[in-house]
């Protein structure tokens, strides 16, 4: 079981949540390219290490957060709430206690 | 015009024997028919200072069961004249609005000194005390439906009101009557 640590519920089980994929920024729609866009739309780094990704505490609290997890050892990061960029700390390995 | 009339959205044959027959251990009743209202207030509105409740607790204010289980949200659960009258009393000033969840959302509530085990079964929430005290509030998936929880204790005795939306209602009671039936008596 992987536990998700939500920013207002505390650690919850994670088929409690939805997971919403890799996220990334969102490039200025004046300025961006049609290859940028397309980036921005279809294409995903799937890296094997930290990956940035979002999840929406769907049976809680309805917030969507964003929190770093590592692919290859399930260490999660610090969750954050929209629009604050700073990385945050090891909180979890992403195992029961 | 006629008073309207509340109909559960439980409709098994089962539920009076259901609570007959688990009494001791675990109860399961329907108290669907409680006035059920959504308050959505903006930070800092006179209306959130007023509840005081914090998040994740619920409180009685005036007969009036406040559930402060989400941010800028609460819920008034009672009897239709008491909650009536403590919409009727809102501070309006700033982003405030309400919502009447009586006819949309059922509502059962679960006693007994095993009802924590009953709800263990299908629930992954933690109903330790040190988790879950009384009067906590929280959402969770229960029996794989949605649902706003409360632990509201009776007289001492453990119990839980869970909230879900009024169609799961019928399944919602038989999948905790399933999970209470090795408690029974």
């Amino acid at each position: 079981m992987l536990l998700v640590p939500c920013p207002v519920c505390g650690p919850k089980n994670a088929a409690e949540l939805t997971y919403r994929g890799e996220t990334h920024s969102r490039p200025d729609p004046n300025q961006a390219t049609p290859e940028e866009w397309r980036s921005y739309l279809y294409l995903r780094d799937n890296p094997a290490g930290w990956l940035r990704e979002g999840w929406f505490c769907s049976s809680g609290c309805r917030t969507f957060f964003t929190l770093e997890r590592n692919t290859t050892t399930g260490e999660l990061r610090e969750p954050l709430l929209p629009g604050n960029k700073v990385a945050g700390r090891p909180i979890s390995d992403g195992t029961e206690p | 015009m006629a008073d309207p009339v509340f109909r559960s959205s439980v409709t098994s044959a089962e539920t009076t024997s259901a609570e007959s027959t688990s009494a001791a251990a675990v109860t399961i009743s329907d108290v669907s028919d409680w006035s059920k209202c959504s308050v959505k207030a903006g930070e800092g509105t006179e209306t959130a200072k007023g509840f005081a409740v914090a998040l994740g607790t619920a409180a009685q204010r005036n007969g009036v069961l406040v559930v402060h289980h989400r941010q800028h949200e609460w819920l008034l659960l009672g009897s239709a004249a008491q909650v009536d009258e403590t919409i009727h009393n809102l501070d309006r000033d700033g982003f405030v609005s309400t919502v009447d969840l009586t006819h949309g959302r059922m509502m059962l509530r679960v006693s007994g000194p095993r009802s924590a085990d009953v709800l263990a079964k299908v629930c992954s929430s933690n109903f330790d005390d040190a988790f879950t005290p009384n009067r906590a509030a929280w959402g969770a998936t229960v029996a794989r439906v949605t649902c706003d929880l409360v632990r509201d204790d009776q007289v001492g005795v453990r119990s839980y009101l869970l909230l879900c939306d009024r169609s799961y209602g019928d399944y919602f009671f038989q999948s905790l009557l399933d999970a209470a039936d090795e408690f029974a008596d």
